[in-house]
């Protein structure tokens, strides 16, 4: 593997470690299968891309970015809780619905280009290069920055009142309503916040790649559940400041696992999806093959 | 589980039992509950029928009945799981008939009938006891558990006496469920509820855990003057434990015993008078109810 593929690789996990923050926030906190990813990944890109294009701040349209993350999340969440439809199709019908949303945040096209625009990673550029070191590891740098940050945060808010309110949604709905929390809202915010990071991390991708797609959100979820379930078993750990940070390592891991494979020349860009999936397949059967050797070596040596 | 015979409940008669049927103010005020199932198709089931339950401050209620009595519909209309068709649930003065669940839990402490429905398992238990402590409480921003909240979670799990209280931070899934029901318990009334309901909350228990859970329940319920209606299948517990006794049937109270007629009672006066009480003579109480 080359030096380019490797570091484009720990860039890459890095930036959808965001991401895989957020679908942790669902999938593992909440115990809730969100799809809205896939739209809302892409959602993130265009706002920021179309604020960036009207003038703002790069770092400015963050915020508004994440907020309408947020608010596609509360969709999918109210979608669940108040109309009481299944929180997979929600998801889905969200989803679905952000692909006619984000072209028409992008003004009718499929897609914005930002190569000439000002983005968050040039003044990092000019900043690393004046430095004497290679301009190519600047993304990297500020994604790790804002991977730390944002991981400290939620670290700090799982600590919460409200955060351990939240775990506990997830765990054990009936126990926490039984406490006084209204599981509706903390779903509904909880879905919202989750969306917000996936968001920050689509508009952070477009802002590297120098242009915001339709269809770059395509297999977010796929991707989102291979690294959670990739830190997972290779990190793994009970409690919450482990499992946060395994997820992060974990997303680092599936992308160079991926440019690994791309790199043996037996793939091609285009079996990605079949790869990730294989990951995904190979790694939530481990545990239970590993469980079925252990039991069949113990019944051998009793019998 | 350790020292289960070194859990020491204190004696009923240290505390008097408040009076049976004299006291003006209610705690809990339901009134002419009705709730259907299915209603309005073949298999409509009237599952409370205009029942009035009344219980004084300080009081213990047990409920029995066989399956299908009415007891959880009851007890879900007082919990706010699911709603009756017509009348009212007052509770310390507030009429709470169509408050949702979660906001009624400000007043209500409650424990299931399964162990693990309690407690969340893949929480501390240092982080299930702030979740309790902070029931009914606007949750923000602020730490889920300090320091002085860890002094006080360990000196009220030193009284289960289950050595719990050197375990704060382990997982309460590594628990049994028995130790997960105590702290269950103990946590319904860690902030004393106004009312605290007990489904058959030892039910699912090996005997022996069983009947440490009721003397725990029978010593916070005690010290704290709790307000309480428990729901059990078992005669015996129900005629053990408590200030009066209610009996179910097809969705009305036939029999209610105050202490008096209470602790004169045994399991085979109360068959007696549930056969002559009971409209239909030719129903049976389940088995599970006489063997406990």
């Amino acid at each position: 593997m080359s030096f380019y593929a490797f570091t484009g690789a720990i860039e890459q996990g890095l930036v959808y470690g965001l991401m895989t923050l957020g679908v942790f926030i669902t999938f593992r906190v909440l115990d809730f299968p969100d799809l809205t990813v896939d739209g809302s990944l892409p959602l993130g890109a265009a706002v920021s891309a179309v604020c960036i294009t009207g003038g703002m701040s790069p770092w400015l349209s963050l915020l508004p970015a994440m907020g309408a993350g947020f608010l596609a999340g509360m969709v999918t969440g109210i979608l669940t809780t108040r109309l009481k439809i299944l929180h997979l199709l929600a998801s889905i019908l969200t989803m679905t619905a952000l692909y006619s949303v984000n072209i028409r945040v992008m003004g009718g096209r499929p897609n914005v280009p930002l190569i000439t625009k000002p983005t968050v990673i040039g003044p990092v550029r000019e900043l690393v290069s004046s430095l004497g070191i290679n301009p190519w590891l600047a993304s990297s740098f500020l994604f790790l920055v804002l991977v730390i940050f944002v991981v400290a945060v939620l670290i700090w808010l799982m600590r919460t009142e409200f955060g351990q309110a939240l775990l506990a949604t997830g765990d054990n709905p009936k126990m926490i309503t039984s406490l006084g929390v209204n599981t509706s809202f903390t779903i509904v915010v909880g879905v919202g916040l989750s969306n917000s990071l996936v968001s920050l991390c689509g508009a952070l991708v477009a802002q590297n790649q120098g242009t915001a797609e339709v269809s770059m959100g395509v297999g977010t979820i796929v991707a989102g559940l291979a690294s959670i379930v990739v830190g997972e078993t290779l990190f793994g750990g009970r409690r919450i400041v482990s499992r946060i940070i395994s997820v992060v390592l974990g997303s680092v891991i599936y992308r160079l696992a991926i440019a690994m494979a791309l790199s043996m020349n037996v793939f091609r860009p285009s079996d990605l999806n079949l790869i990730t999936a294989s990951i995904v397949v190979a790694s939530l059967c481990l545990p239970k093959v590993k469980t079925y050797f252990r039991n069949r070596s113990y019944r051998d040596k009793n019998a | 589980m350790p020292n289960v015979s070194t859990f020491k409940a204190p004696a009923l008669d240290r505390y008097p039992a408040p009076a049976f049927g004299v006291s003006e103010v209610k705690m809990l005020d339901a009134t002419s509950l009705v709730k259907y199932f299915y209603r309005g198709t073949v298999n409509e089931v009237l599952a409370l029928d205009h029942v009035d339950l009344k219980v004084d401050s300080g009081q213990f209620v047990c409920i029995i009945g066989s399956n299908g009595a009415g007891k959880s519909t009851l007890m879900g209309c007082v919990s706010g799981y699911s709603l009756p068709d017509q009348g009212s649930t007052i509770l310390d003065g507030r009429d709470i008939t169509m408050w949702p669940e979660y906001k009624r839990s400000k007043l209500i402490g409650r424990v299931f009938q399964d162990p693990l429905a309690g407690t969340c398992a893949s929480m501390t238990i240092e982080e299930n006891m702030a979740l309790a402590l902070r029931r009914g409480k606007r949750r923000g921003f602020r730490r889920g558990v300090t320091n002085s909240e860890r002094e006080l979670f360990r000196a009220s799990l030193a009284k289960l006496d289950l050595g719990l209280e050197t375990r704060l931070t382990d997982q309460v899934g590594l628990l049994s469920g028995g130790q997960r029901q105590s702290i269950t318990l103990l946590m319904a009334t860690l902030i004393k509820p106004k009312l605290l309901l007990l489904d058959e909350h030892t039910a699912s228990l090996d005997p022996k855990t069983a009947d440490l859970i009721m003397k725990m329940t029978r010593q916070l319920v005690e010290e704290e003057r709790i307000t309480t209606i428990m729901i059990t299948h078992n005669m015996q517990q129900a005629i053990n434990y408590g200030h009066r006794l209610i009996m179910l049937h097809h969705g009305r109270i036939i029999l209610d015993f105050g202490p008096d007629a209470k602790s004169k009672l045994t399991v085979k006066d109360l068959l007696q008078r549930f056969h002559s009480a009971a409209p239909n003579g030719s129903d049976s109480l389940s088995d599970r109810m006489l063997l406990g």
